[in-house]
């Protein structure tokens, strides 16, 4: 069998599908909601506009401190010991 | 003119606009709508560059096929390498 395996078809096809949830659900609330009646239902679905900023401000940090704090515990694993003189 | 320099016109013509159109610089006084929609586009274009790599990254894992031929080679390869360092004296 030349496939990728069945658990790399269902890790890559739901990043797809997260991706795709991920920027319908943003581009409705950044694009479309601010056209919409403040009294339609729709925006029920949808948290107030300022965490649109907030939240993406969020993922930005919370990503960095993984790639900072993989990098430092790589760095550690792979520090020489000093030589005694 | 080279490339650098146009990028850095073409980037500067739209973030003048982005800012004309949200800080309403020029006191066009555009609908409401129009610069809610506007002042996070840079914001949003970072999160749809975003989503396109996950699903691209995504896509390309669900697809990669596996070459169960090419793996088994890699792996006699390394070995071969290991056993040529040891002999040469490096630690592994």
């Amino acid at each position: 069998m030349h496939t990728a395996t069945r658990v790399d078809q269902a890790v890559g096809m739901s990043l797809v599908v997260f991706s795709l949830l991920l920027f319908t659900y943003y581009s409705v609330w950044v694009i479309v909601l601010p056209f919409v009646e403040s009294d339609h239902v729709l925006h029920i679905y949808f948290l107030p506009r300022e965490y649109s900023v907030i939240l993406p401000g969020i993922a930005a940090v919370i990503l960095l401190l993984c790639i900072g704090a993989f990098t430092a515990v790589i760095m550690w694993k792979h520090r020489k010991p000093k030589k005694v003189d | 003119m080279t490339k650098l320099l146009q990028w850095l016109f073409g980037v500067s013509l739209l973030v003048a606009g982005w800012a004309l159109v949200s800080f309403d610089l020029l006191d066009l006084k555009l609908p409401q709508p129009y610069r809610e929609v506007a002042w996070p586009m840079p914001l949003y274009l970072l999160v749809s560059f975003g989503c396109y790599s996950l699903a691209t990254v995504g896509y390309r894992v669900a697809t990669f096929n596996d070459c169960e031929e090419a793996a088994k080679e890699l792996q006699e390869q390394i070995k071969e390498a290991r056993e040529d360092l040891r002999k040469r004296g490096l630690k592994m």
